[in-house]
């Protein structure tokens, strides 16, 4: 645990306040290999680790400041790792659908699939990870601007083992079309359409609650958009609209590798739902009760 | 893929029961001391299985019958057990028939046989804070034979069942079907036995560093962390 002292001298000019991303570029200037985004630095070595905005002043300390560094590994960039681990499966769903060779028997390289079905299971997939990919470029305001780098390779190892395990099946020369046909199809691509555009319709809302640049929370209500108005029961309805997309996509190729990855992402967004539900709570003493985390008065 | 710790390696995890620093309630001690003699008993009653079979045979080839009803049991009855040992139990021993005539299980059985009486008397007689030097000295020595043992019979046996569940298929689902699903068990299995190249080391280490911390102080009798 390392140990600094801090010496503030008399501040000049009081309109000029000291954010401590200053002291994380002293603090990178005199240790080259921790750069500030893996500087943690607290007033107590157990304590939670102060943010950029907070300003030294306002802090609980007097003209002498003490604060504990905490190393918090290599770091890498929240859009790095999105970028990586959705253009990952877009791209190898995309082999399987295309037959590149190694994959399935010689005489199928480069064929395609008979079933009508599977042209259109490649297209609503690569949707979804254009749609991620482009979300991620144009849309999110992250909170945090890197994670810890190890996060890649378990995020990219779930998203693309996931994806290759899913296209295997779809794409396969034997694969079996559902049972009640083009019903079953047509019911499942309007669900998956709706749940696009509704877990799109919330990241635009989530958006416009945070001016550009800024990392402030509010509680997110609906706007007049009718997808927006899932609010009124949802905390997350982002995470809800993902899990009826995925749903959609399961009935329509009615496959159960499919069936499993809905089920472990709908285990790791309740997760995180809950999570952010909490943290609602602690923080808004108004915030609305009727809401549940992710599933309507369920869970 | 299930969790393919070598057998052995439950003493490596065995760690979870005794390591909490407040001790247990006296209805929890009560059911843990009934549940370890339990355990003692049984694999102590395999043991013997074992050694009268052999003297009533003169041979070993066989002996999986002899002990097979109360190794089921025992198996299956520690919810807490390691998965591998379920699974060499029942998804390789027992599933594969042509396996149980293999000297490769006696190894195993063996090997978690001891194992287990050293283990489970190592935690009767420390929840009653009465633990003789001897158990805790053999528990965290035996492994040193016990775990590359066990971890070869294992081996060993799921070997030996890859050409009967190649032709058989046994357990394994194949295209086309509705779901579009398939598994294969034989790959499975191979997928299996190479997991157990990084983690047999990691655990083996991880045991003679416990041993180094533990048997290092020898004063102390009845703490058990």
């Amino acid at each position: 645990m390392w140990h600094m002292s801090v010496e503030i001298l008399d501040a000049k000019t009081k309109d000029k306040l000291c954010f401590l991303d200053k002291v994380r570029t002293y603090f990178f200037s005199s240790y080259p290999q921790w750069y500030p985004a893996r500087q943690s630095i607290r007033l107590d070595p157990k304590g939670k680790s102060l943010k950029d905005e907070d300003v030294l002043q306002h802090l609980p300390v007097g003209t002498t400041a003490t604060f504990y560094f905490r190393d918090l590994g290599a770091q890498i960039s929240w859009v790095t790792v999105f970028l990586t681990e959705y253009t990952g499966p877009l791209v190898i769903y995309l082999m399987f659908y295309f037959r590149v060779p190694f994959i399935y028997a010689p005489k199928y390289d480069f064929t395609t699939s008979k079933h009508w079905v599977v042209h259109l299971a490649c297209m609503c997939h690569s949707f979804h990870y254009v749609k991620r990919l482009l979300e991620t470029l144009f849309v999110h305001r992250f909170s945090h601007g890197t994670m810890p780098l190890r996060n890649i390779f378990k995020n990219c190892t779930y998203y693309w083992g996931f994806a290759a395990w899913m296209a295997y099946y779809i794409n396969h020369p034997l694969y079996t079309p559902p049972i009640y046909g083009e019903q079953q199809i047509r019911l499942a691509l309007i669900v998956f359409l709706f749940c696009q555009i509704g877990n799109f319709s919330i990241h635009v809302a989530l958006r416009n609650l945070r001016p550009p640049g800024s990392k402030t929370r509010k509680i997110p209500y609906p706007t007049k958009n009718p997808f927006t108005w899932i609010f009124l029961l949802v905390s997350c309805p982002n995470y809800t609209y993902e899990l009826g997309s995925w749903l959609g996509f399961t009935l329509m190729t009615q496959c159960l590798p499919v069936a499993f990855f809905t089920l472990v992402g709908f285990i790791q967004m309740t997760v995180w739902a809950k999570g952010k539900h909490r943290s609602y709570l602690k923080e808004f003493r108004d915030y609305p009760p009727l809401r549940s985390p992710i599933l309507p008065f369920v869970l | 893929m299930s969790a393919a710790a070598p057998g052995t390696s439950k003493a490596a995890h065995s760690d979870v029961a005794p390591k909490r620093k407040k001790g247990p309630g006296a209805l929890a001690t009560a059911y843990l001391v009934i549940y370890n003699v339990v355990m003692t008993a049984g694999w102590l009653v395999i043991a013997v299985g074992l050694v009268r079979a052999y003297l009533a045979r003169g041979s070993y080839h066989g002996l999986y019958y002899s002990i097979e009803k109360p190794l089921k049991f025992f198996q299956t009855g520690a919810i807490l057990e390691v998965m591998s040992r379920v699974f060499l139990t029942w998804a390789v021993t027992h599933s594969v028939r042509e396996v149980q005539s293999e000297d490769s299980v006696l190894l195993f059985v063996t090997a978690w046989t001891v194992t287990e009486i050293i283990r489970y008397s190592f935690y009767t007689f420390s929840l009653l804070n009465h633990l003789p030097f001897l158990i805790k000295w053999a528990r965290y020595t035996f492994f040193f034979v016990l775990y590359p043992m066990g971890v070869t019979g294992e081996l060993l046996t799921i070997y030996a069942a890859l050409p009967y569940v190649q032709k058989t298929g046994l357990y394994s689902v194949t295209l086309p079907n509705k779901y579009n699903f398939s598994f294969d068990y034989y790959t499975f299995l191979i997928l299996i036995m190479i997991s157990y190249i990084p983690l047999f080391p990691q655990l083996y280490f991880h045991m003679i560093r416990q041993r180094k911390k533990v048997l290092g102080h020898v004063e102390d009798y009845s703490k058990v962390e």
